[in-house]
């Protein structure tokens, strides 16, 4: 009887402890409703490529490819020593040469460096200005560290590394690099289905077919009331207008009008469900703590009161075609023409020339300053953010939206839903999942097939 | 134009309008039939479409009762009722009217706001309107959509039932069906016949709001009278459209107005039916109409020669002989063919002309005779005159021969002085009876007629001026040359003629005037005027007649001869009289034309 007892606790032991800690193996099949390589911060980009410093869990500045760096001339000139023995998925050595040239071809204008070269085994940067969070800034994926290969696809030296596709484009399966600087990932591929809509990824949740599906922030209460584990990182997308100083809305007035015409309240309660935070400034509260001071009700008597007599006939595009903007989009339509504008939503192809344009702009950076820069890099503003405290922050920042050109509205987390088996998944400060950390748990019944998975 | 061609024209005629009244009045009826039938047709179809649209009515209506009383709506209500978000239920109505298969769909709150909406779900939180409705029957609604634009459905208005049954309804849906081209492609179109559906979404007229099934590519605007008219009245409209410039592609429009709950009219319902088989009826008529005149009128061309041979050329050939009497061919005859009226009127003609020829064989005879008397009359009346002292002066000679030689001797100079005058005063009897029966022929020369007239006046101006009453004598001349070619001896006769009768016809006095002028039209003009008695009509018409006087010892060849010398010049001679009020004869001669420069009369 004992040595029974004795077997059946051990037996019990391994599966308990199987439970909790990590297991390699598996590949965990990803579904997203974004392209596979469209875009500095495609998935494929952060599965397959490193840059030269990471954000971590914290939202700390961590060496990856570099690693360690240095500043002089009061952060003018920064020297950034690459990590030895690095190759890329193709076995290219990493050198300080080829992370420059890299660098040089992500960053065609207004870089946070004035110049950027090797200099031994050292990328070095010089700016005309004071930078003290480069190393932060080096985190975003714009500068992630890649090359072409000879068949001219790009190559990086991530966790993963692209393997040839077969005959379906939208699917692709990235295996897990066994010679990752940073150790080898707990998977041994991840498999990403694009272009997929929330509807086909949430069935394939359910009936087992993927492991990690987005969760627009519209519907995280409903995937929740669905019983789906979901997890969502802190509000990182800010939801903004940004209207064209030219045209018809060249008028200050008519785009502070516009800005005033939009039911902030009604898009965060009932198309986003509450999720993320209403947003009349560019960065979050949670960065800055003065989010408050910018008024973000809705004000309809002084929207026509800015607006005049004037009636000009505006086009509003969503730059995102996901129902959830194009809804948003809509409804903004209706609070303008409430306000007096003569709005037509056109359609997510012509948004380059639309008049007003519904953006999702994604903040990367966990620094305010980084994250200001980063946002005044994409509205093409020209005002500059000197220093880190929070009164010059505050000021640049009204500095901008006093312009009117950009007009946040909301600030919306990156939500997800994942499989039963999906285990120590975190999100990074930015919201995308760190999938190098994912591991996947078996079921006896798994295991042949997952030794079969594993071995491919 | 002949009696032939009259005929032809008259038979022609008659077929062709007998053709085209029987073509015309068989085109009306199948007309009339055809626009019978088109308003069958579309009587039934309105009734198929009325039977179509309550069938739709009632499927919605039905949606709606299974959809407001369904688990998931009740729970919804409960939910809300309790507290429960609407934002959670935004895409609520998008499920629902894909599970019931509603084109729109809309749940409001029992504040009639918009929780959730199929159709433009970014319209939550508004007030539909349609909430008042709530119960009514199925209404057409105009429905606004995201892009600004409207379309048209059939919509009902339900309450859901609440879970306890004593508290008012929390939650309503508005749903509705489309009306649109899936509608009308449900309906039996007959053939030939077209369907279109107008929406009344502006007050402007739009084209691009009519649509059919299958043909996107109508010309709306030839149809807009008939949608205005329906759209403004609110009524039925129909009429004649012309789709293009082809009869065969004309069509019988109906426009039926379809009305909302507050009667506006929101679309209008268009039925096209076409007219190709009446008009290819009509044509098929029109040509066999065409062929039966063509062969009526060959018939009557027919009929019009054998006609001709039977009346007309009979009556030609009288005409024509008619034309022959007419220029004194009085011995013209015309066969005569058969005994109708028409060989009636042939000898009836030939019978005229000879009468005709023996009388005036006989009037000539009866002249000749009446001009022998009257020649004889005048002989003797003339021979009388002088017979008379001859007898006298011959028996004073046989008388004289018993006185003495010397007395015998006197009376016998004195007897023959008398016969000598006597018998030379016969000889200018018979002279004068001689002179007009040789007429000489008159030798024409250029002269100037204010001459001739002048030298008469001035020849009798002694005469005249010694006549006892006296005479007056005036004149009125051209101031412009009178040119004539005529032979100025016998003019000179005939004016002297004149004047002398003129002098004659005033034995108490009077006035004389002798006129030349020139007339209009290339004629000059002579007349002489008295004062005297002046002449009965009945004189003037005799008057010119030979041996014709009214003197007491004319000879009556005076104003014949007068009458001789003007014909002779190519002229004519008048005279225009009142009894009491003189007389004035007229001498009208052709004036000489320079360009043809002829002198012979």
């Amino acid at each position: 009887m004992f040595p029974r007892i004795a077997i059946s606790l051990f037996l019990f032991g391994i599966c308990a402890n199987a439970s909790t800690r990590p297991q390699y193996g598996g590949t965990a099949r990803v579904e997203t409703q974004r392209d596979l390589w469209q875009g500095p911060d495609s998935i494929a980009r952060r599965l397959t490529m490193d840059g030269l410093t990471a954000i971590d869990a914290n939202g700390d500045v961590k060496p990856a490819l570099a690693a360690q760096w240095s500043s002089q001339s009061g952060d003018r000139h920064w020297e950034f020593r690459l990590r030895p023995n690095v190759r890329f998925h193709d076995g290219t050595p990493l050198t300080a040469e080829l992370a420059a040239a890299s660098l040089t071809a992500d960053c065609q204008a207004a870089c946070p460096w004035t110049t950027v070269r090797a200099v031994g085994p050292a990328v070095v940067f010089t700016t005309d200005e004071p930078q003290p969070d480069l190393p932060e800034q080096l985190a975003r994926a714009q500068f992630l560290i890649s090359r072409a290969t000879a068949a001219g696809a790009p190559d990086g030296t991530g966790p993963f590394a692209a393997t040839p596709t077969g005959n379906d484009p939208s699917t692709a399966i990235f295996a897990a690099n066994d010679d990752y600087w940073n150790g080898r990932p707990f998977l041994d591929a991840v498999e990403v289905r694009s272009r997929r809509s929330i509807r086909d990824q949430w069935l394939d949740l359910s009936v087992g077919a993927a492991d990690l599906v987005e969760v627009p922030s519209g519907l995280l209460r409903t995937a929740q009331q669905q019983h789906l584990k979901t997890i969502a990182s802190s509000p990182v997308d800010l939801i903004a207008l940004q209207i064209s100083p030219t045209g018809p809305l060249a008028d200050e007035k008519l785009r502070q009008a516009i800005a005033l015409g939009v039911d902030r309240a009604a898009l965060f309660n009932v198309i986003f469900q509450k999720q993320g935070e209403v947003a009349a400034s560019l960065l979050p509260s949670y960065q800055t703590g003065y989010a408050f001071l910018f008024p973000a009700e809705r004000n309809i008597e002084r929207a026509a009161e800015l607006r005049g007599g004037a009636n000009p006939q505006i086009t509003l595009a969503s730059e995102d075609s996901g129902a959830e903007l194009q809804l948003t989009a809509e409804r903004i339509a209706i609070n303008l023409r409430e306000a007096g504008f003569r709005v037509q939503v056109v359609s997510s192809a012509a948004a380059s020339h639309a008049d007003v344009v519904l953006r999702r702009l994604h903040l990367e950076s966990p620094g305010p300053r980084a994250a200001l820069t980063e946002f005044l890099e994409n509205s093409a503003s020209t005002v500059a953010v000197e220093t880190s405290d929070p009164e010059n922050l505050y000021r640049a920042e009204r500095d901008v939206l006093a312009q009117s050109t950009l007009v946040p509205l909301l600030y919306l987390p990156r939500s997800y839903a994942v499989g039963e088996r999906v285990r120590d998944l975190r999100l990074a400060p930015d919201g995308n999942p760190i999938l190098p950390n994912v591991s996947l748990a078996f079921s006896l019944a798994d295991v042949p097939a997952q030794t079969s998975g594993a071995s491919q | 134009m002949s009696l032939r061609q009259k005929l032809l024209l008259m038979f022609s005629a008659t077929v062709a309008v007998a053709v085209a009244a029987v073509g015309w009045t068989v085109s009306i009826r199948v007309r009339r039939v055809f626009d019978q039938l088109d308003q069958q047709q579309t009587q039934l179809f309105a009734r198929q479409f009325q039977r179509e649209f309550q069938h739709r009515a009632d499927d919605t209506a039905a949606a709606l009762d299974r959809l407001a009383s369904s688990d998931r709506l009740t729970r919804m209500a409960f939910d809300l009722g309790h507290g429960g978000e609407p934002a959670l239920y935004l895409n609520e109505a998008a499920a629902l009217a894909q599970e019931y298969r509603l084109p729109y769909l809309e749940i409001l709150g029992g504040d009639g706001n918009i929780i959730s909406s199929a159709q433009w779900p970014a319209r939550f939180g508004y007030l539909d309107p349609a909430f008042n409705a709530a119960g009514h029957p199925p209404f057409l609604k105009e429905e606004a959509m995201p892009d600004g634009s409207t379309q048209t459905g059939l919509f009902a208005v339900r309450a859901v039932r609440p879970v306890e049954p004593e508290t008012a309804a929390s939650l309503y849906v508005v749903g509705g069906t489309k009306l649109d081209r899936d509608l009308l492609a449900d309906l039996p179109v007959p053939a030939g016949s077209r369907v279109y559906l107008y929406r009344n979404s502006a007050p402007a007229f739009d084209p691009q709001s009519l649509s059919g099934i299958d043909d996107d590519s109508v010309d709306a605007s030839k149809y807009r009278l008939l949608l205005d008219a329906a759209r403004k009245t609110g009524n039925n409209a129909s009429g004649i459209v012309y789709v293009t410039s082809r009869r065969e592609d004309s069509v019988n429009a109906t426009a039926i107005p379809l009305k909302g709950e507050d009667g506006a009219v929101l679309a209008v319902l268009l039925l096209a039916n076409s007219r190709r088989g009446m008009v290819e009826v009509q044509r098929h008529i029109r040509a066999i109409a065409f062929g039966v005149a063509g062969i009526g009128i060959l018939f009557a061309i027919g009929a019009s020669l054998w006609i001709a041979a039977r009346v007309s050329r009979p009556i030609e050939q009288l005409a024509a002989a008619a034309g022959e009497v007419a220029l004194g061919r009085w011995d013209t005859h015309v066969p005569v063919h058969g005994n109708d009226e028409v060989g009636a009127l042939a000898r009836s003609f030939n019978r005229m002309t000879s009468q005709l020829l023996e009388q005036r064989g006989r009037l000539v005879q009866s002249e000749r005779v009446a001009a022998w008397r009257e020649l004889a009359r005048r002989l003797a009346h003339e021979l009388k005159n002088p017979l008379f002292p001859l007898q006298l002066t011959v028996e004073n000679m046989v008388r004289a021969r018993q006185l003495s030689p010397a007395d015998f001797d006197e009376v016998f100079v004195e007897g023959a002085a008398t016969l000598q005058s006597e018998i030379a005063n016969l000889k200018t009897i018979i002279g004068r009876f001689s002179d007009f029966s040789k007429m000489p022929k008159p030798q024409p020369e250029l002269l100037d007629a204010r001459d001739l007239v002048l030298r008469v006046l001035n020849l009798y101006k002694p005469a005249v001026q010694q006549h006892l009453p006296p005479i007056t004598l005036q004149h009125e001349i051209s101031p412009s040359p009178l040119m004539v070619s005529a032979d100025p001896e016998l003019l000179h006769r005939a004016i002297s003629n004149l004047v002398l009768n003129a002098i004659d016809a005033m034995p108490n006095g009077g006035d004389l005037r002798a006129a030349a002028t020139g007339k209009p039209g290339g004629a000059i003009e002579i007349s002489v005027s008295d004062t005297g008695g002046g002449l009965a009509p009945e004189e003037c018409e005799r008057l010119f007649t030979p041996y014709y006087t009214t003197k007491e010892y004319g000879t009556g060849l005076g104003l014949a001869i007068v009458q001789s010398i003007v014909a002779d010049h190519r002229g004519k001679v008048s005279v225009e009289s009142r009894p009491g009020a003189g007389a004035t004869f007229i001498i009208e001669l052709p004036a000489f034309d320079e360009r043809a420069g002829e002198v012979e009369p």
